[in-house]
Formats: C-alpha cells, sequence, structure tokens
C-alpha cells in the first residue's frame, strides 16, 4: 500500500478552515477524483446502472414473472426491447433484477466485510500479545478454507439452510470469507502507526485513546478503507457472477447477472442476446468500479503526483 | 531450518485440523443424502435408507457430533476418509482425482508464471510506452472478468475455430477420447484436449504476475543502488537486470507460492467448463449429491495444500533474498 503516512490529515479540519492557505483535505481528495477523467465516467455508469437497477422496471409494462405466450424466446423487438428468454419472460425486467441483486450483493459484502476489517485488524493492533496471536491464528485458518467449498456446501444443503433465500446465503458465505486480508493489512498498518511519533506525543499528553484513534488512526487507515471498498464491491460482484454461473451460488427462482449469464450458455447461438446482454451489463458495473477504483487511489495517495490535467506531462511520468 | 519447519508444520497441522473439522460440521448439518434417496425408484422406505446408510457409516439418525467421532476415528485408526452414499470408498478415488488435476494445471502453472514476470519486467522497462500500456491495460481487463465466464469464451472461440475449418481440431471438454491406440495417435489426442484448458488458463492467468513484477520492479529502478550501478558504467538494461530485478523477484516469489491454492480454487471453474473430471469438479458434484466425506475430504486437501504453499512461500524468499535467515 501507497498511503503509509499521510501529512494532510494531520492537519485540523477545522484551522484550515480559518487559514484559507490550507484546502480541506476532503476537497483536496474530491478535486482529485474529478480531474481525472476516467474515474468520473466511472462513477457515471456506476449511478446509471444504480438508477436502472432501481426505476428501469418502469421501462418496461412487463415484469420478470409474466410469460408473453406470443413471444417465446424471440430476439429483440418493440414489444420486447431486449427480446425475451426460452420461457417468454421479458429480458429487460430479469436484467433489472439481476442488476439489483448483483450491486445489492456487492455494496453489503463490501461495505461490511470492510467493517469487519478495520474493527478485527485494530482490536489485533491495540491489544497485542496473546489476544493478537489468537486472532491471527483464526484469520489464518480462515484463509486456509476453501471458501468455493463453503459457498457450495451452505447454497446446496438440505438442511435448516433451505429456509433462507440464497441471496442472503451468499452474501452471508462471501462476508464471512472476504475481510481476512485487509484485516492483516489494517493490523499491520496500524501497528506501525502506534510506533509514531506523534501519537507517542499525543499519549504522553495525555490525550484519551479514544481521540487518538479517531483523529491519528481513522485518518491514515481510512484511505485504505475506502479504497478496499470499492474493490470489495468488485470482488463479490465477480464472486457471485463466478459462483452463480457453474450452478453454486445463487438459485432460482432469484435471478442475478451470474444466474442469467449461467442460463444463457446452454443455448448461445440460438439466443444469443439471453447471453450477451446481462454480460454486457455485468462489464459496465465491474469495468466502471475498476475504474473509479483507479481515480480513488490516486486521490487519497498524498504521495501521487497523477492530478489528471492540471500538470505537466513530465510531472506525470514520476506516477508511483 | 529444520526447527523453525518442525514448527511451522505443526502450527499448520493444527489449523488443517480445525478447518476440516469445522468443514465436517458444516457439510454433516447441512447435506442430508436421504432425500435423494427418495428419488429412487421403486421408493425405498425411510428404514430402508437409514439402514443401508448406517451399513456406510452416514447414520442420518446419529447426532453431527457421534458422526465426527466415527468418521475421525477412522481416519485417525486406519486412514478411512469414509464412503460416499452409493458406497464407494473416498480413499480409493482421490490418488486418480487429484492426478488428473495436477496434470491439467502444471503445464499452465509454468507458462504463466514465466510469461507473466517477463511480461512484467518488459513493461516495467518501457514504463508510460504503448507496449507497457497494451500489456497492462489488459492485465487489468482480465482483472474485472470472472474466471468461469472467461474460459466460456475461450470455449466458444475453440467451437468456432472448428466449425470454420470443418473438422475437429480442439477438444473443448473432456480428458481423453475413449478408445483411441497407444502411440502417435493417442498423443495428437492428448495434446488436443490439453491445448484449449491450458491455453484460456494461461492467458487469463499472467494479469496478477504481470502487475505485480511490473510495480515491484519499477519501485526499484530508481533506488540508489541501482542509480550507484549506473554510475558506475552499466547500462540501464544491465543495472536493471543484474540490481533491480532480484530484488523486485523477492515479493513476487512469495506470491507464486501463495498461488498455488489460488490456482487450486481457480481448478474448480476450470475443470467444471472444461469437464475434467478432477479434483475441483468431484468436489462439487460431491456437494450436488450430498455427499459429507467427499466434500470434507476435499476441504482438507485444499488446506493442505495451502499450507503447502505458504511453507514454500518461505523457502523462496530465503532463496532469492540473502538477507533473510530463518530460524
Amino acid at each position: 500500500m501507497t498511503n503509509i503516512i499521510d501529512p494532510i490529515a494531520e492537519i485540523d479540519e477545522s484551522r484550515a478552515a480559518d487559514q484559507d492557505v490550507v484546502i480541506g483535505k476532503s476537497r483536496i481528495i474530491f478535486r482529485r477524483f474529478m480531474r481525472n477523467r476516467t474515474a468520473v465516467a466511472g462513477l457515471f455508469i456506476f449511478l446509471a446502472l444504480f438508477l436502472f437497477s432501481l426505476f428501469g422496471g418502469f421501462l418496461t409494462p412487463w415484469d420478470k414473472d409474466t410469460i408473453d405466450p406470443l413471444n417465446i424466446g424471440m430476439g429483440p423487438s418493440p414489444d420486447h426491447f431486449l427480446g425475451t428468454s426460452q420461457a417468454g419472460i421479458d429480458l429487460m425486467a430479469l436484467i433489472v433484477e439481476g442488476t439489483r441483486i448483483s450491486i445489492f450483493i456487492g455494496l453489503i459484502v463490501g461495505g461490511v466485510s470492510v467493517l469487519i476489517s478495520a474493527v478485527y485488524g485494530c482490536t489485533m493492533a491495540f491489544f497485542g500479545g496473546k489476544v493478537d496471536a489468537v486472532m491471527l491464528f483464526i484469520l489464518e485458518a480462515l484463509i486456509m478454507m476453501p471458501a468455493i467449498l463453503v459457498v457450495a456446501v451452505a447454497t446446496s444443503g438440505g438442511g435448516g439452510l433451505k429456509n433462507l433465500p440464497s441471496w442472503l446465503l451468499l452474501i452471508i458465505v462471501l462476508l464471512f470469507f472476504s475481510w481476512m486480508g485487509t484485516a492483516r493489512l489494517v493490523r499491520s498498518l496500524s501497528m506501525s502507526l502506534m510506533q509514531r511519533d506523534y501519537v507517542k506525543a499525543a499519549k504522553y499528553m495525555g490525550v484519551p485513546s479514544r481521540k487518538i484513534v479517531w483523529r491519528h488512526l481513522v485518518p491514515n487507515i481510512g484511505s485504505l478503507l475506502v479504497l478496499d471498498f470499492t474493490r470489495g464491491i468488485t470482488g463479490a460482484v465477480l464472486a457471485e457472477v463466478a459462483f452463480s454461473f457453474i450452478g453454486i451460488g445463487i438459485k432460482l427462482p432469484d435471478v442475478s447477472l451470474g444466474v442469467l449469464i449461467g442460463q444463457a450458455t446452454g443455448q448461445v447461438s440460438s439466443f444469443p442476446w439471453m447471453f450477451w446482454v446481462p454480460l454486457t451489463v455485468m462489464f459496465l458495473l465491474t469495468g466502471s468500479l475498476a475504474m473509479m477504483n483507479d481515480g480513488l487511489r490516486d486521490a487519497f495517495d498524498p504521495s501521487s503526483s497523477s492530478i489528471g490535467r492540471a500538470k505537466t506531462k513530465t510531472a506525470k511520468k514520476t506516477i508511483k | 531450518m529444520l526447527k523453525y519447519l518442525t514448527k511451522r508444520s505443526g502450527i499448520y497441522l493444527i489449523m488443517i485440523f480445525l478447518t476440516t473439522s469445522a468443514g465436517y460440521f458444516l457439510a454433516v448439518s447441512t447435506l442430508k443424502p436421504a432425500v435423494l434417496e427418495q428419488e429412487k425408484i421403486p421408493r425405498p422406505t425411510p428404514e430402508q435408507v437409514a439402514a443401508s446408510f448406517r451399513g456406510l457409516g452416514l447414520d442420518p439418525d446419529a447426532t453431527p457430533w457421534e458422526r465426527y467421532i466415527g468418521w475421525l476415528g477412522g481416519i485417525i485408526t486406519r486412514w478411512d476418509w469414509g464412503r460416499s452414499p452409493n458406497g464407494a470408498f473416498v480413499n480409493a478415488e482421490f490418488a486418480d482425482r487429484v492426478l488428473v488435476s495436477t496434470r491439467l494445471f502444471i503445464a499452465s502453472i509454468i507458462l504463466t508464471l514465466i510469461i507473466g514476470v517477463a511480461l512484467g519486467v518488459y513493461s516495467a522497462a518501457r514504463q508510460y510506452k504503448y507496449q507497457d500500456r497494451v500489456i497492462t491495460s489488459y492485465s487489468y481487463l482480465v482483472h474485472i472478468l470472472p474466471a468461469p465466464i472467461a474460459y466460456f469464451l475461450v470455449q466458444l472461440g475453440a467451437i468456432s475455430v472448428n466449425e470454420t475449418v470443418g473438422q475437429r481440431i480442439f477438444f473443448v471438454t473432456g480428458i481423453s477420447t475413449p478408445g483411441i491406440e497407444p502411440g502417435w495417435p493417442a498423443f495428437v489426442d492428448l495434446v488436443a484436449h490439453y491445448a484449449v484448458p491450458t491455453f484460456a488458463m494461461t492467458i487469463f492467468g499472467w494479469a496478477g504476475y504481470q502487475i505485480a513484477q511490473r510495480q515491484y520492479l519499477l519501485d526499484n529502478v530508481n533506488a540508489d543502488f541501482v542509480r550507484t550501478a549506473r554510475a558506475k558504467g552499466l547500462t540501464r538494461n544491465q543495472a536493471i537486470r543484474r540490481h533491480a530485478l532480484r530484488v523486485s523477484f523477492i515479493p513476487v516469489a512469495q506470491s507464486i507460492a501463495f498461488t498455488i491454492p489460488a490456482i487450486f480454487t481457480g481448478g474448480f471453474f476450470a475443470e467444471a467448463i472444461f469437464a475434467w473430471p478432477g479434483i475441483g469438479l468431484w468436489s462439487i458434484q460431491s456437494i450436488g449429491l450430498q455427499d459429507v466425506n467427499v466434500a470434507t475430504a476435499t476441504l482438507a486437501y485444499g488446506s493442505v495444500i495451502f499450507a503447502i504453499g505458504a511453507i514454500l512461500a518461505d523457502f523462496a524468499t530465503t532463496l532469492v533474498d540473502p538477507r533473510v535467515r530463518v530460524q
């Protein structure tokens, strides 16, 4: 990770407002992000997809449970903009539903796993010693387990888990196996931060621990966590698509992008729109997140000299 | 070194034991093979099902704890990993499955590593030139493409090649044609079956190595010791090759060992898409068949592979980095 020390973070935001020479940290980050055209484009694509998944249902009079007996397995037409499935269900309605489930899984898993890893990693670094050793052992044991097998067992079991909808099960299992890498990073990062002089100074001056955490640790780890949030969303969306594609993960009657793509693979030559349309939507989703991620990294990295078009070409050469 | 190795292996053994036990409890409480037996014709009575499962050590009426004790006892005393609901022994099939998986992955592991590191060095030496941009954007593109879909697209491509030529050059599924004569025809058949999966796993596998190697090399290219080397009269390429490359390879060497289990995971998708009856496909199918013992055995195998990878990572670091001494 590139953002170990963040000098801007040390500037108290309230003081920064009084002296108009210093710009607030969040404004710097926002400006840097907005200068990166790719990242802004990614943000817009993502927002558009998000809105589409919420309100796209109004674009078509059909819903995902209604069968149109006159148009079974038909290509795109004025009645059905994206065509219909082999069962005669409007593809547009399916895609809206699938995109919503996929984005939902991504947001929940990305967000909550960042929270878990931050709390877990900070706890390890704070207590150290025996607590640290035990928690690290649990963490490594979890890394060791092949997540895909647990996903398969949980989603295809016939036991008590059957009552939960498959998307909820998938979210739980993905959450269980997604936070370890970041937790380890947070641990090593906050351990090194605890050794820094300004933290020591604050301690000797009698600043309470809660304030030290809030003022010195959070801003330093914060950028890592924001980055990990977007990366986590991408990872969860990709995992959902991959698992559902080979038949574990989301199960019918729930739809997701992975289910739609996976179902269509049998008849790509006869019903090509059933395969390529959800695949394109998935690409837009993961691609827009990747574009945003790049911009966020540059915006949060204090040592980054990549600030878009405002600098000359020679300055760009020293990125990274 | 030996002492370190023993200690490390001991810790990993405990971890493997814990993950496998946790996996067993999860499998035993969610997988119910009796449900599938109900679909047989003629339909067996619940008593018949229970009796046949009891004979296999899969008693559906026993508590998870009792079954766990019985299963663990079998492994410790007889190295017997239990039986499937259809009566097959897990031990008998395990070795064949591992062999099939290893055969499938070995070529692509080596190719991926060589191509990835070479492209990483090449693109780092030409930072921000068009070669670098093409190679690196390709790697980022691969990152947002889920492995099974990527493999499926390669499969579609191979099928369309077959159709264009008008005869079957590539086999997109399976491991070999049944009833082929040994010798030259068998070899051609082997290559035709290997080509597509190996190609797919290689071109979608090197991205991680390429990005990592490029990043680490760039971190070192402008370091003081490389500048000193250049000042002493080495050319840029010599300085990179002799000084920067070796240092930048250390983290990559570490990640190599950790990708062995990752390839095992990616192997699920490759085996599922290309229908190779390896360990990954076996585990997925066994879970579909509600087979507790096979699912747990494959999970244990995954953990063991990970432990071996982690220990290899330590070794690789000491090999490449003269500053690290393991004790």
